[in-house]
């Protein structure tokens, strides 16, 4: 991975430009992270889904967004890929039925993935400096959450039979609520502490898959 | 003792003559039990099965002590869910009033229904998780023929959650050593406070990450180009041997699951309507 | 024959680094050499380790000049998994590099992928488990075992790949000195009975220099100093330069060597040291 020197401040842009000469590829560290991330991911949520259970994974303050959204911003699809598949372990060990968790795959997918796309997209600073950088990722955090509640409250729980109409809006609002609460809490502050040291390890991924 | 994923077994343990699959295989076959099975009596057999085996076992059973919450917080999370916000419906028979809130036979009869789905479950993950070390799990998956890369990450995800864990309590002792501690603050402290353990957390594991991938290249361990293609002797593999028994056992929840779907859906067996326990209950709560 | 290891004009410079970490190397170590490589810290003796089995530049980023070639061939034109097959590495942090649940799987995984058949693995494992004395150890999880019993876990999962080159980096600096020992007599006995070249970096001298046939010296990223080991410690103010101390014994000829009461081959071993005391207080019962 030899590249052209760089020694001044990074950019918002030059975080995820790809330098002249610079070689970018799928290696080793690539899966190492994407295991890290899922068992990092299964001990926090199942921390959350213990802690703070409203029933069949939802809970009312959800820690393991940390892990599937930071870490998919972080490293791309690997994180994409980690935030996917962990919720269904640590929401089994927090006594979800497994076709549940299963089911739950695709709200998963999509809210590790909006975080991920919307900083490559609009060029954000994963830093979190400027407003327009908390703008991407609160619209992304809500978004991602908002669609997450829907597939898995509407379409899961009910499918399933396993919450009646009007216990709906409590599960909608806690799997939302859940999700964006504590989003804020950490999202914020693993991006702010953290981000300038992941920038300069070999590990963050500037477009997807390196 | 053996250490498992949740646990320890002892080394003299019969679960060890039982080959990993097989142990997989019950876990993921009959698990599916439940969904078929509307009658919570027959839930509540497969929840005993359950126990009794992990004492043949020789599990410490002092572990379910940690489910007991879980347990607790299920039950009152459907209850909330069924029975206090299951609305207002004329045709249910009402069996009285709690809080102003009308409780209705269906609406419990229900909740119990779902319960008693989903505790088999928890406590056939309960046992898998008591009775299979990490190794176990990795020749499962290698025994299925899951390609070498899914199995290991999968390994590797389950040594690093131990770690974690680990690091946590690291982290908390090195933050008390420096008068952090959270006994007796608010809830709002301890939170903002918990949440700095995540960054070291984040840190160890982000520099554990770069060692650990070292140490894959240098052991010739490759994802991409033709050494990712190199056909593995699969050594782990050695140590196991599918015996007679691990076929029968294999066929015999095989043939259980077959027998569950042909008595639901043939005979109609395993519904609400042959339940022998609602009955009593609904007569017990509407003719009291 | 050519030499194994071949370093030409080599420096690195990790990006955002003020200055290189290694800076105009060269060096060439013939095959079966055991080699000794000390300097304090931040001399550049890891990143010359990483160099060498392509860690650097595959999983670093940096600026690379020159040329750094393993059995004549540069690093980087290896391909993914070929190299590890000629140059192996043991780390100083023994934790940090296992990569299996129990040190029989430990001591596989390297030649599972190498696609060795069962045959040979049961093979090298009897050698290794033999020379490194593991067998009573195999069922064990590698994280349940001692720092010792660890680094040579470490030692022998890398010679069950049996590569052309064995590069240590300070396998002793997390060990007691009773494990630090069993280390080096493994490395002895690898010496005496293999023709495997041997790259040791160190700080503790004590058990190196009596197995190395040359000693290199790494100061500010470059080599300062470099030759057979016994030529190597007369070089006395140049090694206190770089800040290393020789062992006792070695410091001790040597200054009997500049009040001139000494002539003779600085001895390298304590055995070595005693007989030429020995022979050095005959010599003056006789005058």
């Amino acid at each position: 991975m030899a590249i052209a020197s760089n020694r001044g401040k990074i950019t918002a842009e030059e975080i995820w430009a790809v330098a002249p000469g610079e070689r970018r590829q799928v290696g080793v560290i690539h899966i190492v992270i994407t295991a890290l991330l899922i068992g990092i991911g299964f001990v926090v949520g199942a921390f959350g889904s213990i802690s703070f259970p409203l029933g069949f994974g939802v809970n009312f303050f959800w820690t393991g967004i940390a892990v599937q959204q930071v870490g998919s911003i972080w490293f791309g699809i690997w994180g994409v890929i980690a935030g996917t598949i962990f919720p269904f372990f640590s929401n089994a060990i927090a006594g979800t039925p497994f076709y549940v968790s299963a089911a739950y795959i695709p709200a998963n997918l999509f809210q590790a993935f909006l975080p991920a796309f919307a900083f490559r997209y609009f060029k954000g600073d994963i830093r979190l400096n400027r407003s327009r950088d908390f703008v991407i990722l609160i619209g992304a955090m809500v978004i991602s959450s908002a669609v997450g509640a829907l597939w898995s409250v509407l379409v899961v729980l009910r499918s399933f039979g396993l919450l009646t109409t009007n216990s709906v809006p409590l599960f909608l609002w806690g799997w939302f609520g859940g999700n964006v609460l504590a989003g804020l809490v950490f999202n914020i502050i693993l991006l702010k502490a953290l981000s300038g040291v992941v920038i300069r390890s070999t590990a963050f991924v500037k477009r997807w898959l390196a | 003792m053996n250490k498992t994923l949740l646990g320890y077994v002892p080394e003299r343990s019969p679960i060890y003559a039982i080959h990993p699959f097989v142990k997989l295989f019950f876990l993921l076959v009959a698990s599916l039990f439940p969904l078929f099975i509307s009658a919570p009596e027959w839930n509540f057999g497969l929840i005993i099965f359950v126990l009794l085996l992990m004492l043949y076992s020789r599990i410490d059973m002092r572990i379910m002590r940690i489910y007991v919450p879980v347990a607790i917080s299920m039950a009152s999370i459907i209850f909330l869910a069924y029975v206090v916000l299951g609305g207002f419906h004329p045709e249910f028979a009402e069996i009285g009033s709690l809080l102003g809130i009308r409780v209705y036979w269906e609406r419990i009869r229900d909740a119990i229904v779902v319960y008693f789905r989903i505790l088999p479950m928890i406590v056939m993950m309960v046992f898998f998780l008591n009775t299979s070390r990490e190794r176990d799990v990795i020749v499962a998956m290698r025994t299925l023929r899951i390609p070498f890369v899914v199995t290991y990450v999968f390994a590797m995800a389950l040594r690093s959650a131990g770690m974690v864990i680990e690091d946590f309590g690291i982290v908390r002792q090195a933050e008390q050593a420096r008068g952090f501690d959270t006994h007796g603050k608010s809830l709002p402290y301890r939170l903002r406070k918990y949440v700095m353990y995540m960054i070291p957390l984040f840190a160890l594991s982000l520099r554990r990450a770069e060692e650990f991938s070292n140490a894959l290249i240098a052991r010739g361990f490759a994802f991409t180009g033709p050494a990712s293609k190199t056909k593995r002797a699969d050594y782990i593999l050695t140590h196991y041997r599918f015996t007679r028994l691990d076929a029968v056992l294999t066929a015999l929840i095989g043939l259980a699951f077959a027998a569950l779907l042909v008595l639901r859906y043939g005979f109609g067996w395993f519904t609400l309507d042959r339940s022998v326990f609602l009955p009593w209950l609904e007569n017990l709560l509407l003719h009291r | 024959m050519p030499p194994i290891v071949e370093i030409q004009n080599y420096s690195w410079r990790y990006l955002r680094a003020e200055q290189p970490a290694l800076q105009d190397i060269n060096l060439s170590i013939e095959e079966g050499a055991f080699v000794g490589v000390i300097g304090p810290n931040g001399s550049g003796k890891t990143t010359l380790a990483y160099s060498l089995n392509g860690l650097i530049p595959g999983q670093y980023q940096g600026i690379k000049e020159g040329t750094v070639k393993i059995a004549g061939t540069e690093v980087e034109a290896y391909k993914p998994g070929e190299l590890p097959q000629m140059v192996g590495v043991v780390f100083s942090d023994p934790e940090a590099q296992f990569t299996a649940m129990t040190v029989e799987d430990e001591l596989v995984f390297g030649m599972e992928n190498l696609g060795l058949s069962l045959a040979e693995m049961r093979e090298r494992l009897d050698w290794v488990t033999d020379l490194t004395q593991l067998k009573p150890l195999l069922e064990k999880p590698p994280y349940e075992i001692s720092g010792g019993q660890k680094q040579r876990v470490a030692l022998a999962a890398v010679l069950a790949m049996m590569p052309r080159v064995m590069v240590l980096d300070e396998p002793t600096s997390m060990l007691d000195p009773v494990s630090r020992k069993r280390v080096f007599d493994v490395l002895a006995r690898l010496k005496r009975e293999s023709h495997n070249t041997v790259i040791v970096i160190e700080h503790n001298l004590e058990n190196l220099v009596p197995l190395a046939d040359r000693m290199i010296l790494l100061h500010n990223g470059r080599v300062a100093l470099e030759g057979e080991t016994g030529g190597f410690f007369r070089q006395a103010a140049t090694l206190e330069q770089a800040g290393v101390y020789p062992p006792g014994g070695i410091a001790f000829f040597h200054g009997l060597m500049q009040r001139g009461a000494y002539t003779g081959e600085i001895p390298l071993t304590l055995d070595a040291a005693v007989a030429a005391l020995e022979g050095l207080m005959e010599n003056r019962r006789h005058e």
